[in-house]
């Protein structure tokens, strides 16, 4: 059957809703909201068929895996962390050059015995041999980080799993370390820590991803193309 | 799964050997395995919540469930036992399935553990006795040979330690290899900024804790580094070394000749006798045994003899049974005392 509507994911907040909103200004497509920018849903004045839907960028990456989003604007970083069977049925159809940001592991400043990951292998076994318990990283990227330290060697680990400022977690006593997503690393440093020399876990871009399902769809090729312009 | 005679049969085996048959649980706590395997494991569980947020799994292997049952049973002294059933994987070979049948048993507690060596691998031929198969090949390797010359080796103890770590990573440990061969592990200018950090922090409190260190296990471990440094030379010709010690391979009558061979050429102060190999007949059935010096590497818990049967039957080759020697593994579990535990399993997935 012929799906009639068209589902397009934009984030509902933050710079990357205001750089994406850009993109649709620049091609000249007016994004249109009943109830004003509060409202979650909207449309593009120049095309009927098309429904636009304000939500979490995470969101948007499982909706895309789902199919119930045809078209979804969202950071790489997100799309690496789903589950591998939400990534397999998504297509990266552009990456911008904004949203650009690293995923690193940073640790307390005041660590200067440990420099690169070979020496956050050896605490990580200190921990487990001498402390008994296991070192604990908090992030908001379980998954990517857990391959990561993993290929790298940190095999006695715990993730603790984060909502947000994650940054204070070592000096509230929740974690001993982080992973966390940064541009300038400012924060990091404000929050008296410092990130590894070889400790990048991952770069990151805002893309305009597709679902696997949809890509054959006319209509979306014609909006990935006109939006692929800038 | 093979008939159920088939598997009958070689449990009769196994019991006719002295050894008890018991059950073991299907579901073990999910913080055992993590605990123990680190959280990497997690991606090959089948986990799940009770109704009192403790985190569960299916057993993912029989070898850790029956020595959980050793442990949580506050068991002493020694005990032969066997047990069948099935083990829950995940794998990322699609190939692979999920439900794994097996057979194992395991010599746990007892202090003869050469005889012990012996006594498993007699018990798995005499399993393998049961399954039509024309040729096959008994790979024996031990650990604790591997961790003699580790400990005999001109690096700093870090990197003796590393290398000790992740001998059973093969693809991590060429990247360590790879790593020691080049020119430092010590960044110098980081050092030296890091060094007026070091003066600084000397005079704070050093029982402060900044994320679970204190400040002097910080200094100390800084200190220690420094002091330690690798020589990029030496780090070549121990890569180089190791390289060629995992190479041997030869009949098992030979082993001991080969390792000592290599030891005396290198100038390693090593003597490896007849105790480190459960046997030396060359041909045991229809299988040519072999020593391999890299064996042993698939599973970290191994901490001595290692050994897998690899049978052809009907022009496929099958991996039928692997076992070996973990003395670690029920303290890694929680045990305050080193058990010692050596055993196989069979599997009948094939």
């Amino acid at each position: 059957m012929k799906k009639n509507i068209i589902n397009v994911g934009i984030p509902s907040k933050g710079r990357l809703r205001k750089d994406i909103l850009k993109i649709f200004k620049k091609n000249h497509l007016n994004l249109i909201s009943e109830r004003g920018e509060r409202d979650l849903l909207g449309s593009i004045k120049q095309l009927k068929d098309v429904k636009i839907l304000y939500l979490h960028a995470r969101e948007i990456v499982e909706r895309l895996g789902d199919g119930s989003l045809d078209l979804g604007f969202s950071g790489y970083d997100l799309l690496k962390e789903s589950e591998i069977n939400i990534q397999n049925k998504i297509n990266v159809s552009k990456r911008y050059d904004f949203g650009k940001a690293r995923l690193v592991v940073a640790i307390p400043d005041p660590w200067i015995d440990v420099q690169t990951i070979a020496d956050l292998e050896e605490v990580a076994f200190e921990f487990k041999d001498k402390k008994k318990k296991r070192l604990r990283v908090a992030t908001k990227y379980p998954n990517l980080t857990r391959e990561f330290l993993f290929s790298k060697g940190v095999t006695q680990f715990k993730l603790v799993g984060s909502l947000g400022a994650t940054e204070a977690y070592p000096f509230t006593g929740s974690s001993e370390i982080i992973t966390d997503i940064t541009s300038t690393g400012e924060t990091l440093k404000a929050n008296n820590l410092r990130i590894l020399k070889d400790g990048e876990i991952l770069e990151s871009v805002a893309c305009m991803m597709s679902s696997k399902s949809s890509v054959k769809n006319p209509e979306v090729k014609k909006i990935i193309k006109l939006l692929s312009k800038n | 799964m093979k008939s159920k005679n088939l598997s009958e049969n070689i449990l009769r085996s196994v019991k006719s050997r002295g050894f008890k048959y018991i059950n073991l649980s299907s579901i073990i706590e999910a913080n055992h395995i993590v605990q123990r395997s680190g959280e990497n494991f997690r991606k090959f569980i089948f986990s799940f919540t009770d109704q009192n947020g403790a985190e569960l799994c299916l057993r993912p292997d029989l070898t850790i469930a029956s020595c959980l049952r050793y442990l949580e049973n506050n068991l002493k002294g020694k005990e032969k036992i066997f047990y069948s059933g099935q083990a829950y994987r995940k794998s990322q070979n699609k190939k692979d399935s999920i439900i794994r049948n097996q057979i194992g048993f395991e010599i746990i507690g007892s202090k003869t553990e050469k005889n012990d060596d012996k006594e498993i691998i007699t018990t798995s031929l005499k399993s393998l006795q049961n399954i039509k198969y024309s040729s096959g090949t008994l790979t024996i390797g031990n650990v604790e040979i591997f961790n003699l010359l580790i400990s005999k080796l001109d690096i700093p103890k870090r990197w003796k330690l590393r290398l000790l770590r992740h001998f059973w990573r093969e693809f991590y440990f060429n990247d360590l290899l790879k790593r020691l061969e080049t020119n430092s592990d010590v960044d110098p200018t980081i050092v030296e900024i890091d060094k007026i950090r070091y003066f600084k922090m000397l005079k704070e409190d050093l029982t402060k804790v900044i994320a679970g260190r204190s400040i002097d296990e910080i200094l100390k471990r800084f200190n220690n580094k420094i002091k330690d440094p690798r020589r990029a030379r030496k780090g070549k010709n121990v890569s180089k070394l190791i390289k060629e010690f995992l190479k041997i391979k030869c009949p098992i009558n030979k082993a001991s000749i080969e390792l000592n061979k290599f030891f005396k050429k290198n100038k390693i102060n090593l003597v490896i006798d007849q105790k480190y190999l459960p046997t030396l007949n060359n041909k045991i059935l229809k299988l040519n045994v072999v020593f391999s010096a890299s064996f042993g590497r698939q599973l970290e818990y191994y901490t001595g003899m290692v050994f897998k049967i690899d049978i052809k039957s009907k022009s496929k080759n099958i991996n039928i049974i692997n076992g070996g020697r973990y003395d670690k593994l029920i303290s890694d579990l929680g045990s305050k005392k080193q058990v010692a535990a050596v055993g196989a399993a069979l599997n009948l997935n094939y």
